[in-house]
């Protein structure tokens, strides 16, 4: 029987996050794609097909259809489908790997929310559910409810509660410490504690703007073949052992699961079936921290830590923090680029950050954030979400075939 | 833009709050479905219609939004949350109204999560003046404050009548107040102005009436600050509060709608046609209700048209007239009508204008003096055998004025003389009078009604109650008392007041 082609990533390459006001879409994916290219050590002809993602484009830069700008920049006439999240992108890429119809293919993410400052919260709120922009929600209104809801769940009261609340804040704190050592990132500046609960005092809730991921401008890319070729490219592959996704209600009021995402429970289960590890074997996290929040209860519905009790791993791993979580004796890096919070989260291309974070993480290529695990560092799972829980996307990347 | 289909499907699920429950599996869904998620195929044609117009459901936790999006920054600041209905069966997303949040409040959130609500039907965001006013009610307020839960629990009626009358009503005033020297003013919150109040004013009336919303066969709403030149408002009632028959496969209903317009008389005019309509038998018409409804307009004090800022008030008032379970039969009528421009607003004019010292003898007092004593004349009344006059009141001096022209004492004519408490509701005035007395008339009393129209007339009305005004008393909490002395009414300033009273248009 033939042994199915593992897609296989051997180069990557992304821009700067943050605001790119002099530049074009155009001129940011080109600069991810061309470094991803240049890395993999491939020529623009051997493409076979693209895989891109944005969310906003037409309608932040009316750049018409997407694909034929990229066609026009890339002087190619392969296949290309564009989809909303990067995760989304590369798993229609690894499908088509996996069904040896490619054996080469392009996958890259952009969006450039800062051309449309004034009206991008809008937009968002509208992409995360009409009814709850109807009511008059705002983007950043589901992460407060979801705390509430968890708060009331898990009855953390008094002394915990102050605990809680500190270690959401030190999450903000800590991405932005990992973000120092990463060029790419959007903030590269340290915070503390007092800046979080200012901010917080200052919106008279318990979150606040340094809780929150900024909006972003960027690219980034990578190049997929299957384990067949990609050896040719690379001593170095880095491969795909799993992506799996899972959808849910586009409200949230009407789920039944409001402390935490139930899509991401069910796309982790599945892709740990399909990479066919466990989760103790996962050293690094890239996680959708959109909010403090978000960080805390994905480190729960991936199955990490109980429910209910990632904040006092968070709130005793940061007390010294030594670059990692630790919970329950595990130790586990977390969101090293600096995550959505500090690195940025320019939505159509951070997933592609994330991944590019592991890959250079998993390559000992991430200069001076480049971890050390006990032992090799041999797997990385990101985790990227669309809309506020509504679908969520896993991916678990390996240095080894297993 | 706003685009059209969009604008009616979201309006017709969330004005109403409507919703299915699947009668296989009870699995309750916000929004009309054909088929229940859970159970497929199997359901169809098992999705049983719901809504939570009349309910009232539990804020389950909330949060404050103090940088809205774009379309709800006029709203200020508010509190955002989850509601949820039947315990839980249904969840859905809202913001809080009737509430200012000032900019260094403290919010306990945890002192509001679990409490009760109800579902307010308000203007939903702010568009430009050009588009279609987009209104939801995802908007709640507090039950146990201002605005009380009720349900409606249809009657069926047990009574025939040989003369038409009132057979229910229901006053709208908003919780917002301004304070002037010899009176208070009833204000809208920003979300608010006169389609909004014409449902809730329709909605107290089925409430009060318990009449059965789909044997209403037609509904007149009168008033002079539609926000729309061309558009009616009656529609819009007849839509949220599902008058007439319902066809559900093409969401329209079985009734007539239709505005009318005569500056403060435009609903009291309709009296005698809801009245006529449901007498006439081939009209087939049960029940017709009339509207009067107004967010009064008025210029800017210090501007031409600014005397009438200390005098403008907020709120509908909806009556219903048919046969049978009548509180207060109609003995008679008379009308009068003279082309006399004392009062007026040309199209695309902002704020009316008034012809000063001559909206006096020439208008209100000749017009009303004349509808009265004609009536009173044709019924071979004396001021005596009146219980109680209620006249369209502009102000305090007026109506008291004419009242003891006609010869009548405070006794008969202050328990109708609200303006002091809600301000000149206009098409809502005297019918606010009207429903005070009937709040606290006693069976077999004569009430002599007099509205006065700008432009100009006078309606002149004489009704006689009936034994059954006691026993449907009870089934409204929502009365003028209520709303003129009320503990959770909130005092604005002038500045807080235009910037209400102006409403959510972008600008």
């Amino acid at each position: 029987m033939n042994k199915k082609p593992i897609p296989t990533i051997i180069g990557v390459g992304r821009t700067k996050f943050g605001e790119h006001y002099e530049r074009e879409p155009e001129n940011l994916i080109e600069e991810a794609w061309l470094k991803a290219s240049e890395e993999a050590g491939i020529e623009r002809k051997d493409l076979e097909a693209g895989y891109f993602s944005d969310y906003f484009l037409p309608l932040t830069n009316k750049i018409g259809l997407e694909e034929g700008f990229l066609s026009e920049l890339s002087e190619l006439h392969i296949p290309m489908e564009i989809s909303r999240s990067f995760s989304s992108a590369l798993m229609n890429a690894c499908n088509a790997i996996q069904a040896e119809r490619y054996k080469l293919v392009l996958v890259g993410g952009m969006e450039k929310m800062t051309d449309r400052w004034d009206k991008i919260r809008d937009d968002l709120m509208m992409l995360e559910d009409p009814w709850s922009y109807y009511a008059g929600g705002t983007p950043e209104a589901n992460h407060e409810l979801l705390l509430r809801e968890y708060i009331k769940k898990y009855g953390i009261l008094g002394e915990d509660l102050e605990k809680l609340k500190i270690a959401l804040a030190q999450i903000a704190v800590k991405n932005h410490f990992h973000a120092l050592k990463n060029e790419h990132a959007q903030f590269r500046r340290p915070i503390t504690l007092e800046h979080v609960f200012k901010a917080r005092n200052r919106a008279r809730r318990m979150l606040g703007l340094f809780d929150f991921a900024p909006i972003s401008d960027g690219a980034t890319a990578l190049i997929l073949a299957s384990d067949e070729i990609a050896s040719s490219y690379t001593d170095k592959p880095v491969y795909i052992l799993g992506c799996s996704s899972a959808t849910d209600y586009i409200t949230f009021p009407s789920r039944e699961e409001r402390t935490g995402f139930l899509a991401t429970r069910m796309a982790v289960e599945n892709v740990l079936k399909k990479a066919g590890i466990s989760r103790k074997d996962i050293q690094l996290l890239e996680i959708y921290d959109q909010s403090t929040v978000m960080e805390m209860i994905s480190l729960e519905d991936l199955g990490f830590a109980k429910f209910g009790t990632a904040w006092q791993y968070i709130y005793s791993s940061c007390e010294d923090y030594k670059g990692y979580y630790e919970i329950e004796g595990k130790k586990l890096f977390v969101n090293l680029n600096g995550g959505l919070k500090a690195d940025g989260n320019p939505l159509g291309a951070t997933g592609g950050a994330q991944i590019y974070e592991i890959f250079k993480q998993l390559r000992g290529e991430a200069g001076e954030r480049q971890v050390k695990a006990d032992g090799e560092l041999s797997f990385g799972c990101a985790l990227e979400l669309e809309g506020f829980g509504t679908k969520a996307y896993c991916h678990i990347l390996g240095r080894n075939v297993l | 833009m706003s685009s059209e289909p969009i604008e009616r499907r979201v309006a017709y699920i969330g004005d109403r709050l409507r919703g299915s429950r699947c009668t296989l599996c009870g699995k309750e869904y916000f929004r009309v479905r054909d088929y229940c998620g859970r159970c497929g195929r199997k359901s169809f044609g098992k999705m049983q219609e719901i809504d939570l117009f009349y309910e009232k459901g539990e804020l389950e936790v909330c949060t404050l939004i103090n940088e809205p999006t774009n379309k709800f920054k006029k709203l200020g600041s508010f509190i955002y949350g989850i509601v949820s209905f039947h315990n839980g069966k249904i969840r859905v997303p809202g913001r809080l109204t009737d509430l200012i949040i000032n900019e260094n409040d403290e919010i306990d959130f945890a002192s509001l999560e679990g409490r009760e609500v109800v579902p307010r039907f308000r203007r939903r965001y702010a568009v430009k003046r050009s588009e279609i006013i987009p209104t939801i009610s995802l908007a709640f307020t507090f039950a146990d404050e201002y605005y009380p839960h009720q349900e409606y629990s249809k009657m069926n009626p047990n009574k025939d009548y040989d003369t038409p009358g009132i057979v229910g009503y229901g006053v709208y005033i908003s919780r917002f107040r301004i304070k002037e020297p010899h009176m208070e003013r009833s204000v809208p919150f920003i979300d608010e102005d006169s389609i909004t109040a014409a449902v809730e004013a329709g909605k107290l009336a089925l409430i009060h009436s318990g009449v059965d919303n789909a044997r209403i066969g037609k509904v007149y709403v009168g008033t002079e600050s539609n926000p729309y030149a061309v558009k009616p408002i009656a529609s819009k009632v007849a839509q949220v509060l599902k008058l007439g028959e319902e066809d559900r496969a093409d969401g329209i209903q079985g009734v007539d709608a239709v505005d009318t317009e005569f500056a403060c008389k435009a609903a009291t005019s309709m009296f005698k046609d809801a009245a006529s309509i449901v007498y006439y038998p081939k009209s087939e018409i049960e029940y017709a209700m009339v509207i009067g409804t107004d967010n009064s307009q008025a210029a800017p004090r210090g501007e031409p048209g600014g005397e009438l800022d200390f005098f403008v008030g907020y709120g509908a008032c909806a009556f219903i007239f048919g046969m049978k379970d009548v509180i207060a039969e109609i003995e008679g009528w008379y009308s009068v009508t003279s082309d006399t421009p004392d009062f007026w607003r040309r199209d695309q004019e902002p704020y009316p204008r008034h012809g000063g010292r001559f909206t006096g003898d020439p208008a209100y007092f000749k017009h009303i003096r004349k509808a009265a004593q004609k009536l009173m004349d044709k019924l071979k009344l004396k001021p005596e055998d009146i219980n109680y006059f209620v006249s369209h009141q502009p102000n305090i001096n007026f109506p008291t004025k004419v009242a003891k022209e006609l010869g009548f004492k405070e006794e008969q004519y202050l328990p109708g003389l609200k303006v002091a408490k809600f301000g000149n509701t206009y098409s809502g005035a005297s019918p606010t009078g009207l429903a005070a007395v009937l709040d606290q008339a006693k069976p077999h009393e004569r009430i002599l009604v007099a509205s006065y129209g700008s432009g100009a007339g006078s309606d002149a009305y004489s009704f006689i109650t009936t034994n059954q005004i006691l026993e449907k008393r009870n089934r409204q909490k929502f009365t003028i008392e209520y709303q003129a002395e009320n503990p959770f009414l909130y005092y604005v300033d002038y500045t807080t007041y235009r910037k209400f009273k102006s409403g959510l248009e972008a600008t």
